[in-house]
């Protein structure tokens, strides 16, 4: 399977999906232009890689910011992941940020997945 | 709304207020009006409380713009999680609509703001270009610069703004009216910007305020102008413009049958996409005016056009537009939900394959809610398997099924719950936005269920139209007729309810005496309502359409129908056990008891059953035919009857009625086909009649039964109730007994009807005499003992008679004319003259006339012929005819005899004469066909000699081709110049019967006939 690179700017978050090497990382700032746009190839990597997955996943996000627009895409990335089996995230949020360790617990209301939280 | 869905919408509002610059009063009062709307004083403080904290309001504001927190984010989405499970999508777009308005008090869209909103319609899975279509439409204070199809301007330009895809009415309106449609959930939205105090429903409309444009809404122009919910709707549908339909009643009066008016001047005209209501006091003639304009019954002076066809003269041009749901239930009970409208389909849909049909049926079974009850029977009232509710949703899907594209109802919400009801009404809405046209009985409809009717036509007392337009309207025009207060408001201000109860409150009010009691006068009679209501009303008459109706229907060609008939009813009958019980079990119930009980045992001396002994078997015959006759006529009785409700409905089909009839056929058919089998295989191993009579004694008893199954028919479709025909079955039934030539001997009937030597001309109308004769003379000629030598026996009894008793009766003639050949007495002389006749015709159709050559016999002898010489001559001749007769006579029996030796000395023959005539002849059959009984073997009748003895080997002479008179048991008959045997002929009888009955069936004549009869009126005592 190929795997999905994406530097991170200032806008947006970086992003590296590798399977052979069980590598599954959204890191940094999330604001695009057209959010949707900008999380669709990751949504159908997710979709391809939900076909034949590693045995276990453990699935990063270290967020600093992200907008509404893409909380909304965040949580369909979720959904896409709650289908798998075996599926772990771990939510990284600075220690002072209080509003993205929340939002972290906000989101691990809304889908079925196992959440374990971390600091940085 | 509940509190779960009302705590969401708080945070909503409180997250989306606090972005970028924090809440303004204004928004913080929007939210109060909102909360006002919702709740009572001591919540709202509670859940303001809530939103300020939320929202932070009365904190200082940061000043600098923050970024979204990532944690209110999430919990937006989290919040419209929870009301996407519990919202419907209306209610979504209503919720979205309140947030837009809300950043819309003070026009502070920030992006951050409009960010949240935008995802959240994307969360509540609206599409991105109706969100943005309804984000314009609440954002702009400029509706000019609007631009989408799904936008309506009213304003005062003549013409709609070139090059925009706005649609456009013409209005006296300063400022514009803007109308919005959300298309995916067909909700509408008004707003206007201008400075005139407009009304909607009768409340001042706040310049650019958004206000939900609801079912029956009206908006009012300072200029006078109204704009009516039905008419926007129409311009927003392209599917009703396209329609083309119009539909014209004029009715100046119509009349009962017992001469009561039941409608005075009614007027209807309406184009397509119309839902229309009927309402009126009990007995005011609502149904009345539904059955007339949907040509049930035709008005005494007026007529129903629909694009421009008179519907009671053109009916082949409007055929299938018309639907109509009577209040009664119009289903087959013994079929489940789905077969009643699988079948009612494939009446429809001739183009449909099996799938389409399946889907079309499965679609409106769950536009009806009936989906999960698809499988169940639908019963009858007494026997429920499906509610009440249930049942008259079905009635409905049967009509709906095949959208016609005017459709009649008669209060199709009777009896439902109030949910139930709302359903039906908001399905016929939907179906009149699709070009449909509908009219509607209504009774006590709710707020919400008058409101959806684009015009209400009220009837009061005696079939005079009070009124004639927009619900709503109706109201105020009450109200202001009777200058009541508060005339000009329809509607309540804040919940919109509308009181249909108000209008007959205002209608029938009663005059009050001086003692405050209301007397039984009214104050407006409904002559007084009526006047008004002409003089204030003009009707717009809807231009007839000049083409024909969009027609629904592909009607199945008539064997097709016929088939769908035939598969239908056989599964309903199948379904109903006991009607398969009964009709299964009584033939060979029947035969058991008959043969059971005539089983008789006289064989002298022994004590074995020989068939030849059984007294019975002539009454059992009989038996036969009467039991074939009445299940026959049972069975098929009812038939016609019980559909009646259905031919009602499918009435307006236009189905062939004679597929209707020939499906009955066929099934009655072949259930007769196995009844009158069984019985026959029954009573026959029972009284041990040979095999070989099975077959004729079955295709026999089968004719009989299918005439009667005809004939049953018959009565079936003339009369109206199954009561009124099981009455009418022994009235059919005890002639076809009396007549049948065996209970009494058709020469000894009363002398108007009897011909001597003939079967009398009454009974030749029953089919009973006919099957009766069949069967006597085939069993007696074509028993496996009675085949070889009937020829023979046929010779000896013709020979015999001759030799023995007609020779007698001539020379007693010609013996008398001798001894008085003197006498000069007229009355002997006219007897003389008589028997001489009767000689020379009896002579003259007789085979032998040896010595007779010079003698002319073909015209009349008269007494002056007749000299001595000419008497010995005679005299000579029967002495030869005697003897002539005697030696065939001797010959016959003498070759018989030789038979019967070869046939028993034969090579391994097991030809025994008498076990043959025991098994195989029965005495008394042969005895009534023989007619031994009789005193008088010759009858002189009408100048002839009449043989009353073996009629059963006495060949009938033919004399002219239509002539097909007999004797009764002759044995074979001619007509039209063929020779047939008995039993053919009298078969083809029975059959031509049938046929005759199925003609007058087809036409209907008997109902006709029984029609003329209950329109002559009796005489009314006053």
């Amino acid at each position: 399977m190929e795997i999905l690179n994406l530097e991170g700017t200032e806008d947006t978050p970086k992003i590296i999906l590798d399977k052979k090497n069980g590598i599954f990382e959204i890191s940094g700032r999330s604001l695009p232009e057209d959010s949707a746009e900008f999380y669709r190839p990751v949504l159908e990597w997710i979709g391809n890689y939900g076909a034949d997955p590693n045995p276990t996943t453990d699935f990063v996000f270290k967020l600093e910011y992200f907008n509404t627009a893409s909380s909304k895409l965040i949580l369909d990335v979720l959904s896409a992941l709650e289908d798998i089996k075996n599926m772990k995230i771990l939510w990284y949020y600075h220690e002072d940020d209080e509003d993205m360790e929340e939002a972290g617990q906000e989101f691990s209301e809304l889908v079925e997945i196992p959440f374990e939280f971390k600091t940085y | 709304m509940s509190e779960e869905i009302l705590k969401a919408l708080t945070q909503l509002f409180a997250i989306i207020t606090k972005q970028d610059g924090g809440v303004s009063a204004n928004e913080r009062q929007y939210v109060i009006t909102f909360f006002q709307t919702e709740l009572d004083q001591d919540s709202l403080k509670e859940y303001l409380a809530q939103y300020d904290e939320q929202s932070g309001y009365g904190k200082a504001s940061e000043g600098v713009a923050k970024l979204t927190s990532v944690k209110e984010s999430v919990r937006v989405l989290g919040i419209c999680k929870k009301i996407n499970k519990t919202l419907t999508q209306k209610q979504k777009v209503v919720v979205l609509i309140k947030l837009l308005e809300l950043v819309a008090t003070d026009k502070n869209f920030s992006a951050q703001r409009m960010e949240i909103i935008n995802t959240v319609s994307t969360v509540f899975n609206i599409e991105l270009n109706e969100y943005k279509l309804i984000e314009d439409f609440i954002i702009t204070t400029e509706p000019r610069s609007l631009n989408n199809p799904d936008i309506l301007i009213g304003n005062n330009d003549e013409k709609a703004q070139p090059g925009r895809l706005n649609k456009h009415v013409h209005i006296h309106i300063t400022g514009d009216l803007v109308c919005m449609r959300v298309r995916s959930v067909d909700m509408y939205y008004v707003k206007y910007a201008g400075d005139e105090s407009t009304l909607m429903n009768g409340f001042i409309m706040q310049p650019n305020r958004v206000y939900l444009f609801s079912h029956g809404s009206t908006i009012k122009t300072q200029a006078g102008d109204a704009l009516y919910y039905s008419d926007i709707i129409a311009d927003f549908n392209e599917e009703i413009k396209t329609t083309k339909l119009s539909f014209n009643a004029i009715i100046e009066e119509f009349k009962f049958p017992n001469g009561a008016i039941g409608l005075r001047d009614v007027k209807v005209s309406e184009g397509p996409g119309k839902l229309i209501g009927i309402m009126g006091a009990s007995g005011a003639g609502k149904t009345t005016l539904l059955n007339v304009m949907a040509g049930l019954a035709k008005p005494s002076v007026g007529k129903i056009l629909i694009n421009g066809f008179d519907i009671f003269e053109e009916k082949e041009k409007i055929h299938g537009v018309i639907g109509y749901v009577s209040q009664d239930d119009l289903l087959i009970e013994e079929l489940t939900v789905y077969q009643n409208l699988y079948y009612n389909a494939k009446l429809c849909f001739a183009h449909f394959t099996e799938e389409q049909i399946h889907r079309r049926v499965m679609e409106v079974l769950e536009n009806l809610g009936l989906d999960q009850r698809k499988d169940l029977k639908v019963g009858n009232p007494l026997e429920k398997t499906i509610s009440g509710g249930q049942r008259k949703r079905l009635n409905i899907a049967l009509e709906l099924i095949r959208e016609p594209a005017i459709l009649f109802l008669d209060e199709p919400t009777s009896g439902l719950s109030s949910r139930d009801s709302e359903n039906v009404i908001d399905l016929l809405k939907e179906l009149s936005l699709k070009g449909k046209l509908i009219f509607v009985v209504i009774h006590q409809p709710s707020s919400d269920i008058y409101k959806m009717f684009d015009k209400m036509i009220i009837m009061d007392t005696g079939g005079y139209p009070a009124y004639y337009g927009p619900p709503v309207e109706a109201v105020t025009y009450f109200k202001k007729s009777t200058l009541q207060v508060d005339s000009n408001r329809g509607q309540c201000e804040t919940c919109g309810n509308v009181n249909p109860e108000q209008i007959f409150n205002i209608i029938e009010a009663k005059v009050v005496d001086e003692y405050g009691q209301p007397t039984s006068k009214r104050k407006i009679t409904p002559v007084q309502w009526h006047d008004w209501y002409r003089e204030r009303f003009r009707l717009n008459k809807v231009e007839d359409v000049k083409e024909e109706p969009p027609h629904s229907l592909n009607l199945p060609n008539k064997i097709k129908q016929a088939v769908i008939f035939i598969t239908r009813d056989t599964l309903s009958k199948l379904s109903n056990r006991q009607y398969l019980l009964i009709n299964m079990l009584e033939a060979p119930l029947l035969a058991l008891i008959l043969a059971f009980i005539i089983k008789y045992k006289s064989a002298p001396g022994g004590k074995e059953y020989l068939f030849r002994f059984n007294d019975n078997f002539p009454a059992f015959i009989l038996m036969s035919i009467v039991v074939a006759l009445f299940m026959g006529l049972t069975v098929s009785a009812e038939e016609i009857i019980r559909d009646r409700k259905i031919l009602k409905r499918e009435s307006f089909l236009n189905l062939s009625w004679n597929s209707y009839l020939q499906s009955k056929l066929t099934i009655l058919f072949t259930l007769s086909a196995i009844q009158t089998l069984m019985f026959v295989l029954i009573g026959h191993l029972i009284l041990e009649v040979e095999w070989r009579m099975i077959l004729p004694f079955w295709i026999a008893l089968f004719s009989v039964s299918c005439m009667a199954n005809v004939l049953g028919l018959n009565i079936s479709s003339a009369f109206n109730s199954a009561v009124t025909v099981y009455v009418m079955i022994p009235l059919l039934l005890i002639p076809q007994m009396i007549l049948s030539g065996l209970l009494f001997r058709f020469d000894k009937l009363n002398d108007l009807i009897s011909t001597k030597g003939k079967v009398p001309l009454v009974a030749d109308f029953m089919a009973s005499r006919w099957a009766y004769e069949a069967l006597a003379v085939h069993s007696f000629i074509n028993n496996s003992y009675e085949k070889p030598y009937y020829r023979y026996e046929k010779i000896e009894a013709q020979a015999d008679f001759r030799s023995s008793f007609l020779v007698d009766e001539l020379e007693r003639k010609r013996k008398f004319i001798d001894d008085n050949l003197d006498s000069s007495d007229d009355s002997v002389r006219k007897e003389m003259a008589k028997g001489l006749e009767i000689i020379r015709k009896t002579i003259k159709d007789d085979y032998f006339k040896r010595g007779l050559e010079q003698v002319n016999l073909e015209t009349p002898w008269t007494l002056e012929l007749y000299t001595p010489s000419f008497g010995k001559v005679l005299e000579e001749y029967l002495i030869a005819y005697r003897r002539f007769y005697q030696e065939a006579y001797n010959k016959a029996v003498a070759y018989r005899e030789q038979i019967i030796y070869k046939k028993e000395n034969e090579e391994g023959s097991t030809y025994k004469l008498n076990e043959y005539k025991n098994k195989y002849y029965n005495e008394s059959l042969a005895d009534l066909v023989k007619n031994v009984s009789t005193k008088n073997r010759i009858l002189e009748y009408k100048g002839q000699l009449i043989q009353q003895i073996n009629p059963i080997f006495l060949d009938p002479k033919p004399s002219g081709i239509w002539n097909y008179r007999t004797h009764f048991f002759a044995p074979k008959k001619y007509f039209l110049g063929i020779e047939l045997s008995t039993f053919a002929f009298n078969l083809l009888v029975i059959w031509g019967m049938a046929f005759v009955f199925y003609i007058t069936l087809y036409f209907e004549l008997l109902r006709q006939f029984v029609d003329l009869f209950s329109k002559v009126n009796l005489p009314k005592r006053k």
